[in-house]
């Protein structure tokens, strides 16, 4: 997937663990984690929503696009 | 004349008002999840399953017996609308009938042990795992030869040991069953998009 969420830099500027935001977020820690590593197939715009008022950015901000080999959506489905 | 003002719908989703009888809610029986109708079904498909066992065993017990101990000639009377037919009990037919009864019996324990599997995934709320296309799949594939199964041996049965007496069968008895095999098929595709789904759901944060 060419699209990054750069989670990491976000919470490292914030000085916030991963635990603290999932907290405030209302998300499990499993779910951020896998929105953190990019495993994520999709992502809600309440979870943005959410993710955007704890960490007072811009979606723009969190979401970043990297040109790279275009990976289909459902190559691993099978 | 002013109309009433219209109230906007909330954007909330109207919640399941539940009764407290633990399974029921208002519109009717819950059919999955724990205490449901699929956990009453799990429960008979359990019976049924172990009574398939004890039969097959007995039949498989039965097969091996007969391939051992001798046993003298009885006759058999194979009966119609216009009188009856004289045939000697082989041992050859003896061993195709127990065989044949035993392929039956294990065919459908097949069946039962994968719907037992997936009754056990509706009881624990969650039908659209991955396995479940497989274990669909295995059903259909089955049923399909044991229908098969069931043709041939009626159709030997017919032209051996009741010449005339029994009608042969024809294609038209295979429509029915050829239409099961079919939509339990179509149903096993319909649990992979569901798992397809299942799968999307769980990877959207």
């Amino acid at each position: 997937m060419a699209i990054r969420i750069q989670l990491d830099r976000m919470l490292v500027e914030r000085r916030m663990s991963l635990t603290e935001l999932a907290d405030r977020v209302g998300v499990t820690l499993a779910n951020l984690s896998i929105l953190k590593t990019g495993k994520a197939r999709a992502i809600r715009f309440s979870t943005l929503d959410a993710l955007c008022r704890e960490l007072d950015c811009q979606p723009g901000d969190l979401l970043a696009y990297e040109p790279g080999p275009q990976g289909s959506g459902d190559s691993d489905d099978a | 004349m002013r109309l009433p003002k219209l109230t906007r719908p909330t954007a909330r989703t109207p919640r399941l008002i539940r009764t407290s009888l633990p399974g029921f809610a208002l519109r009717g029986p819950r059919t999955i999840g724990p205490g449901s109708v699929s956990s009453l079904l799990k429960i008979a498909l359990d019976v049924a399953y172990v009574l398939l066992i004890v039969i097959t065993a007995a039949l498989l017990l039965a097969l091996v017996a007969a391939i051992f101990i001798p046993l003298s000639d009885i006759d058999i009377t194979v009966t119609g609308d216009d009188g009856g037919l004289q045939q000697p009990l082989t041992r050859s037919l003896l061993l195709f009938g127990l065989g044949a009864l035993s392929a039956w019996f294990g065919g459908f324990l097949m069946i039962l042990r994968n719907l037992r599997m997936i009754f056990r995934s509706l009881t624990q709320g969650d039908p659209f795992q991955p396995e479940n296309v497989r274990r669909l799949r295995q059903i259909g594939l089955t049923l399909a030869v044991v229908t098969a199964g069931v043709w041939v041996a009626q159709g030997m049965v017919a032209a051996r040991l009741a010449p005339g007496v029994m009608d042969p069968q024809g294609i038209g008895e295979l429509l029915t069953p050829i239409f099961s095999v079919l939509v339990v098929f179509v149903l096993a595709e319909v649990f992979r998009e569901g798992a397809r789904l299942r799968r999307e759901s769980e990877l959207t944060i």
